[in-house]
Order: structure tokens, then C-alpha cells, then sequence
């Protein structure tokens, strides 16, 4: 194995597997076994990343590597390509606004590049992580598709503008109906607010204008025109003539999500809550673009699910149990196969342990009967097509971005470590460096425990010179006590 | 695929005819595989093991890509939690947790269905010393002594802050909680005076106390000594406890830790004084109530310097927690499979003193057995079907 590095350093205790190397323009990759999720196999095969996209995949016999390339020469490992989270709230202050109606409000202020989720996704070969805001809303803020690296959110942007979180079920404090209300109370609220302006617009008030000086929004270039307004299930007569500078930043990401132009993820935590979001999405225009999150028990809607026509993110209780209260029988149903019985494409969502990360649920699947196909690739490709990013992430192929997790043997195996991980053709990880992987398997050092005393520790000392050394503290001990 | 299995509690599975599973490979015992093996069953018990398929002659044979003996629990809790601890006393080797228990208990059904046939149940540690604990099959009769398999096996204890934990100093109008312990000094007090006062009372009758005459036993190695001890200094105390009773000559106690989460810092002293060691389930570093660091290579450290080590749920119930995952992670942090086969079959059967019954699949012991879709302990695959005692208790088998 041979890796050409520059310098990389470490930025904090348990951080040191970050490299802020300079990106190679080259990067290749030479793997025992390539799992391209795009077609067979490769074996013995080589990864070539220019400019951080895959320029060439194939045998090794096949594929000519750049003379001025960095390699990664690993036969004995297994290359990937990086599990794909299509639905997160993690790695971020709290999840949730208190406001019900929070549209304008965007994740990338409140995504923390450091914290130990991000860090975590690495150890377990996440490499494409949809982070959203939390259920707790009626409609929450924008979110963003980031990688796991780096120290700025700008650097961690995989895809800006990559959807608005709804809930169709209840905020706490709200009832079930009072949460369906609420979520249609928004758009008509933003449908009477357009209505208004355009009114105020042809009597020629200029009061909108206005107040978007006063605070200071762009009305310059395209802010400046007015456009007609699109979407299918309602329309504004008139909106062409408002600026859409002038509309307030509160409705404007609103009127972006009725238009089409940004994909909405809506959470239904129970069966009844799927009909809800799906009236409301359908009654704005907006089903198209939407992408169900469903809680476990949402397998009994799942011919609703399947009539609305859209791909899920399903609950990492992968499981659902119910007992009967009175008889005490228990029923158990593996909520993947539901869907995929019906045909609805599906992804999956790790749970809060890491150790519970993508790998195991797709394992899990495994476990209940899917076939290994499907259930990677509710964790890769299928993920990255929910997400709009089937082009680029999700598989090894040509013109995809150049991330590869490279695992010391079968991805979904217990035993199976993430020993490299490159994401745009930089070496972003590497177990042999990682300290935390090593209090880990090893207890090396953890902070905060209790040092080990010289009699106690050395393993495998056994024998004689234990013998001596139970003389030695008999005496102590008995002074001691 | 739609997978639908109702379990009833307390229904009899399939009966009458004797079931023959065939399995690609059949994992008898730690190190012994038997590709294409059969294992015919005769009433609650074993009758042969085979290789080569079946003829289809007679009796449902069912196939499987693996099977291992029924998963032995060295420390799972299906308790009511305080309700099966007698807490007006500190010490009570006396009380057995067996009486505590509840047949109907929805957990029994959770570790069946992980695969787990036999458990070892012990009180939980709110007390110093909680009593016996108890060795029993997790389905069967609708009786806890109709499953008993050991009800004297162990005698159990803690070291640590659990025990003291609630205690408090009497102010004000005292509780029934206002007393010591309240620290683990006087954790370890407790101990200490219990052992020595049990000894004694064989001199000084007045010395005696409600389950001394149980202690004593101990001291002779007539009962285990299961300690719950977390972390290092837990660890250590509970070891020095045994060394000091053997050199004052009180008796030599056969120890086991229970919850040894960092018994991987000081192995040593488990060596030198040959204790076995439970562990609790893996985690993400610490774990459990005392935030102990449970290292991923503890399992094969411990192995490796000679100990006995056996696996446990500790009472966890999630996929990611069973038995059969803990020694997923045992080797992921390095044993082998035979080794993580061993911790959770024939090491516990040992421990517990029921090796004659169960932990391999041989000839003469209990028909309990594991039916797995795949290489057992991999997240990949499921436990498809559970047998115990003869009858196919989990069913799972695709149709």
C-alpha cells in the first residue's frame, strides 16, 4: 500500500482524521474488489477521480492510472460507494424552531461542522447526508445535502436548496386537527398575502416596496421582475406584476415550494397522518416534489402511500410491533418489505446509536428476507435518486463525484471496519489514524476513566510472573488493610 | 415480502411428531462443524446428530442454513426491577429473585425470540447482596419452577454506586432510604462485615443474621459469588474481596464478575486469581449505569490471558442488543468465531453448572436449538426459528 500525503495535522483531540491536505487533482483508487452498485462487480480494479469526479472505472488490466496520480493501493479491501442518509436532523443545534411556520428559516446556521455526528457518519462509510429539521413543526426550515467533512458548512455543500421539512403530524401542543389546519391555514395565508399584493400593486400603492427596502432585500436582477406565477393547483392572477424582491421573505420560500421549484419532505409519524400530507401537498401543487418520511407504523398506509406515487424514507424501527392488550398476541412486521411489496421506492434512515448506522439496517433487511440488491440499495442508490443526486452519488461510476469508502472486508458484516474513506478525491479518512476508533476496539486511553495500576495491568503476564508479583502485594495489601 | 409472525405467550407450538432440522451447516459445539448435519429430536431431548440430507421419510424436516445450540444469557434481567429486590435489608443472601418473578413477562418472549434458551436471571443491584439468582429456560411450562434449571447456582451481588445509590443520610423525617450505605466505602463495608459476620456466627450464634448460614456456603464454593462490578475500581475491589477472605481464611470464593466493562484495563488481577468474567453489551464506549468504557477488544483480551468469558444482553432489547449480536461485536473486536460461539453457549453453560444439559448440540442434552438464515451472528442474519425442549417455539421458517 502506498499513499503520497502532504502534510496533514490534527485539529482536535479525536479530530485527527480530518487531512486539510491540498486536493489532488488525481486521485486513484486500487481495490481487491470494487462494489460498483452499477452492474457487476469489479475485481482487482482501479478508481481514477480527476477533479474530484470519476474519470474511469474498471479491471485493473483495463484502466491506465495517470502517472501524476496519488494511489491507494489496498488489494486486500473492498471498495464502495459510501452509504447515502436520505433524511437526518442530526449534527446541528436544536432540531426545531418554536414557530410553527419556520419556511424561511435555513439549516446551514444551524449545521455544526464539528459535531461527532459528522465524525461518526465517516467511522460507519456515510458519505451523503440530507440534514433536515427535526418533526417538531408544522413547516420547518430549509435544508441542505452535505458530506462529512471539513470545517465550513460551505465546504460540507454537496446541494443547496435541498428541501423544506414539513410535519403532518402534530407539533407538541397541537392536536391532530389543529396540525392539519395549521398546515393549510399556511398556504392560504400565503394565497390571500399574493392576492393582497397584487391588489396593492394595480391601485398602485408602493407600500411592499417599500418595506422591502427598509429591510434591506435585494430587489436588484432577477429579484426586480415579476413573474407569473407557476404550480398547478392554484395560481395568483396578476403576480407578474410584483417584483419578487417585494415579497416578503417569510411567504417567499412558501410561494418557491407551491412552485415546484424545492422538494418537501413530509413526516407522517402515524398511518392517518399520510392522508393529510398528501391532500395538502396535492391541494398545492406540490406532491410531485414530495418525499414521504414515514414512522413505523406507517405500514398500514401503505396503499395510500403507493397511490400518491412517491418515494419514502422510512423509520429506522425497522420492525413495527403491536400486542394485542387483551390477548397478549404480539404482531410483528418488517415494514420494508411493505413497501417494497408495493412497489413504492424506499430509503432507509439510521438510528441514533452509530452502531446502528446505514450498514446495519441494510443488514437487517438482509436479515428479513430482502434480497442484498434492494437493500443496498435503499441505503445507496435509491437514497441518492430520492435526493435528486443519482447522478452523482450513490454508485461508482463514470461522471459520479469521486467518493469511495473502502471496507476491510463485506460491507454488511459485523466484522467489517471502514478503513478509508475519499470523498472528491481526497483521502478524508483513515482508521489507522483515527484516534477514537482506537479507545474504541482498544480502550486505549479513553479521557475520564480510572488509570489501570501496574499490578493490574499487564495481560498475558501470567505465570511465574504473576506468582512474584501476588508475593509482593500479599505484604502490602495486609499493611494497607 | 411481508413477514407476519404472532406470538403467543404462552400457546404450545407445534407437537406430536418428533422434528428432524436439517441445516448447511450445523455448528454443534465451539470448533466442531458438521456441513449438511441433522439433528434429530426425541421428545425434550436430542437424539442424533448425522451428516448428509435427510431422507423424507415420516416427520417434517425443516432446513436452515445454520443452527447452533439454544444461546445461554449469562446475565439477562427480565425482573420487575426493585419489585424483585427485598430492599429492607442491604444483605439478603437468603431471598431467592425466582419468587419475583413473572412468568407472563412479555421479556421472556424477547430473548426467545433473539435465540436465547436458557438465561441466568439475578436481582438487580439495589441491594449490597440481593440473593440468589436463578438459571432458567426462557419459554416452556407456564411456571418459573417448571423452567427452572438451577435455582442455587449464584449467589449475587454489586460493588459500585448502584447499591448506595438512593440512600440517603436520615434528615428530617427519615424514609424507609435513610440509612447506609450511601457510598462505595460503605458498599464495600457491607461486604466485608457480611462475610466476616457469617463466618463468625458458626462461634458466635449471636452473630448470625438472616442468610449467613448462605454465606457460608459461599465460602466453601458451594454457591458462585456473581458480582456486578462496572468499571476498574469495582473491579478491583470485588477481586480483592476474594483475595482477602482466602488469606484471612474464611473461605475461597468462586467469584464471577458480572458487567465487567473495563475488565479489559486490569487483567491481571483476574488472572492471577482465575475469575470468570460476563460482559454486558457493547456500546459506543461507555456504557451502563456507571458509565463504565467497555473497550470492543475486551472479549478477546480476556480470552486471550485465559479467562473465561461469556456474553450477555444484560437486559437490552433492541435488534441491535441481543445476545447473538453481542458476539457479532465480540468479533468484530477480535475473537473468532468458535471463540464468540463458545462465550455464548458452552462457556455460560460451564459457569452456571448446567453443562450437562445444554450449550452444544450432543446426543442426551435438552433439544434446544437455534435455526439461523445465514452465518449466525451476522446482522444479515435472522433467527428464523427457535426450538426448546423438542417444541418448535418461534416459527419464523419462511413457507
Amino acid at each position: 500500500m502506498s499513499i503520497q500525503r502532504t502534510a496533514a495535522f490534527p485539529l482536535l483531540a479525536g479530530l485527527a482524521l480530518f487531512s486539510s491536505a491540498a486536493a489532488a487533482e488525481k486521485y486513484a483508487v486500487k481495490a481487491g474488489t470494487i462494489v460498483t452498485r452499477a452492474g457487476d462487480d469489479v475485481t482487482n480494479g482501479v478508481i481514477v477521480i480527476e477533479g474530484g469526479k470519476i474519470t474511469a472505472i474498471g479491471s485493473a488490466d483495463d484502466v491506465q492510472i495517470p502517472w501524476d496520480a496519488e494511489v491507494l493501493d489496498v488489494p486486500d479491501l473492498v471498495a464502495f460507494p459510501g452509504f447515502v442518509e436520505a433524511h437526518s436532523n442530526r449534527g446541528m443545534d436544536r432540531a426545531n424552531e418554536n414557530i410553527d411556520v419556520a419556511a424561511f428559516l435555513d439549516i446551514r446556521d444551524s449545521i455544526d461542522p464539528v459535531n461527532f455526528y459528522f465524525e461518526d457518519s465517516l467511522r460507519w462509510g456515510v458519505t451523503t447526508i440530507n440534514v433536515q429539521q427535526g418533526n417538531n413543526c408544522v413547516i420547518g426550515g430549509q435544508g441542505m445535502v452535505v458530506r462529512p467533512v471539513a470545517m465550513t458548512v460551505e465546504e460540507m455543500l454537496v446541494k443547496p436548496g435541498a428541501g423544506v421539512k414539513m410535519s403532518a403530524s402534530p407539533k407538541s401542543g397541537n392536536s391532530r386537527a389543529t396540525q392539519a389546519q395549521a398546515l393549510r391555514r399556511a398556504f392560504s395565508d400565503l394565497r390571500a398575502y399574493l392576492e393582497d399584493l397584487v391588489e396593492e400593486k394595480r391601485q398602485g400603492f408602493d407600500y411592499a416596496r417599500r418595506e422591502a427596502l427598509y429591510q434591506g432585500r435585494d430587489l436588484e436582477g432577477e429579484r426586480a421582475k415579476g413573474r407569473a406565477m407557476g404550480g398547478g393547483a392554484w395560481k395568483v392572477e396578476g403576480l407578474e406584476l410584483v417584483p419578487r424582491g417585494e415579497i416578503d421573505e417569510k411567504q417567499e420560500p412558501l410561494l418557491d415550494i407551491v412552485e415546484g421549484r424545492v422538494p418537501v419532505f413530509f413526516y407522517c409519524e402515524a398511518p392517518m397522518d399520510v392522508r393529510i400530507a398528501v391532500e395538502v401537498a396535492r391541494d398545492n401543487g406540490f406532491l410531485a416534489n414530495t418525499v414521504l418520511v414515514l414512522g413505523a407504523s406507517c405500514w398500514k398506509a401503505a396503499d395510500e402511500v403507493a397511490a400518491a406515487g412517491r418515494p419514502v424514507v422510512l423509520d429506522s424501527n425497522l420492525v413495527h410491533r403491536e400486542r394485542d392488550p387483551v390477548t397478549g398476541e404480539e404482531q410483528e412486521t418488517f415494514v420494508p418489505g411493505v413497501f417494497q411489496g408495493k412497489g413504492v421506492k424506499f430509503a432507509l434512515q439510521s438510528a441514533n446509536q452509530s452502531s446502528e448506522s446505514l450498514w446495519f439496517q441494510a443488514a437487517m433487511c438482509v436479515g428479513y428476507g430482502m434480497s442484498r440488491e434492494d437493500a443496498l440499495a435503499a441505503v445507496t442508490t435509491s437514497a441518492a435518486e430520492i435526493l435528486g443526486l443519482g447522478d452523482r452519488v450513490g454508485s461508482l461510476e463514470v461522471g459520479h463525484d469521486g467518493d469511495v469508502v473502502l471496507f476491510s472486508g463485506d460491507p454488511l458484516s459485523v466484522t467489517s471496519f471502514v478503513e478509508y474513506v475519499v470523498l472528491g478525491g481526497d483521502l478524508v479518512y483513515e482508521r489507522a489514524k483515527d484516534v477514537r476508533a482506537k479507545h474504541l476496539l482498544e480502550g486505549l486511553e479513553p479521557p475520564n476513566t480510572a488509570p489501570a495500576s501496574a499490578e493490574g495491568e499487564a495481560a498475558g503476564e501470567a505465570g511465574e510472573e504473576g506468582a512474584e508479583k501476588k508475593d509482593e502485594e500479599d505484604d502490602t495489601e495486609g499493611d494497607q488493610r | 415480502m411481508i413477514v407476519l409472525a404472532l406470538l403467543a405467550l404462552a400457546a404450545p407450538a407445534q407437537r406430536g411428531a418428533d422434528l428432524v432440522v436439517h441445516a448447511d451447516r450445523l455448528y454443534a459445539a465451539p470448533g466442531t462443524v458438521i456441513e449438511d448435519g441433522v439433528v434429530a429430536l426425541a421428545g425434550e431431548k436430542i437424539a442424533t446428530i448425522a451428516r448428509g440430507a435427510p431422507d423424507s421419510g415420516g416427520s417434517d424436516v425443516i432446513h436452515v442454513a445454520a443452527i447452533t445450540a439454544g444461546m445461554i444469557d449469562a446475565s439477562g434481567r427480565v425482573t420487575p426491577g426493585q419489585l424483585a429486590v427485598e430492599q429492607s435489608r442491604e444483605v439478603t443472601p437468603n431471598v431467592a429473585v425466582a419468587v419475583g418473578l413473572d412468568v407472563y413477562d412479555v421479556g421472556w418472549a424477547r430473548h426467545l425470540e433473539s435465540g436465547v434458551t436458557t438465561v441466568f436471571v439475578a436481582p438487580d443491584s439495589y441491594n449490597v447482596i440481593g440473593g440468589f439468582g436463578i438459571v432458567l429456560k426462557t419459554g416452556g411450562p407456564e411456571s418459573i419452577e417448571a423452567r427452572t434449571l438451577r435455582a442455587d447456582a449464584a449467589v449475587c451481588g454489586a460493588i459500585g454506586g448502584r447499591p448506595s445509590s438512593g440512600n440517603s443520610p436520615a434528615s428530617g423525617t427519615p424514609r424507609m432510604k435513610s440509612r447506609r450505605p450511601t457510598t462505595r466505602m460503605g458498599v464495600e463495608w457491607e461486604w466485608r462485615k457480611a462475610f466476616y459476620d457469617a463466618e463468625a456466627s458458626e462461634r458466635v450464634p449471636e452473630r448470625a443474621f438472616p442468610g449467613s448460614d448462605v454465606l457460608r456456603a459461599v465460602l466453601r464454593g458451594e454457591h458462585a459469588l456473581v458480582v456486578e462490578a462496572w468499571t476498574t475500581q469495582d473491579i478491583r475491589t470485588a477481586v480483592f474481596l476474594k483475595e482477602e477472605m482466602e488469606r484471612e481464611g474464611l473461605g475461597d470464593l468462586r467469584l464471577v464478575i458480572d458487567a465487567g466493562a473495563e475488565a479489559w484495563k486490569e487483567p491481571q488481577l483476574l488472572v492471577r486469581t482465575g475469575t470468570p468474567v460476563v460482559l454486558p453489551p457493547f456500546g459506543d464506549g461507555r456504557v451502563g449505569p456507571e458509565r463504565a468504557f467497555h473497550a470492543w477488544n475486551t472479549a478477546k483480551l480476556l480470552r486471550d490471558a485465559g479467562l473465561d468469558v461469556a456474553l450477555s444482553s444484560h437486559g437490552a432489547e433492541s435488534p441491535a442488543t441481543t445476545l447473538g449480536m453481542q458476539a457479532g461485536y465480540a468479533m468484530r473486536g477480535g475473537l473468532s468465531f468458535d471463540e464468540a460461539l463458545a462465550a455464548v453457549t458452552t462457556t455460560p453453560a460451564r459457569l452456571l453448572g448446567v453443562a450437562d444439559r445444554v450449550g452444544t448440540v450432543e446426543a442426551g442434552k435438552d433439544a434446544d436449538l437455534v435455526l439461523w438464515s445465514g452465518t449466525p451472528f451476522e446482522p444479515s442474519s435472522r433467527v428464523l426459528g427457535v426450538v426448546l425442549d423438542g417444541e418448535l417455539v418461534v416459527d419464523e421458517l419462511p413457507d
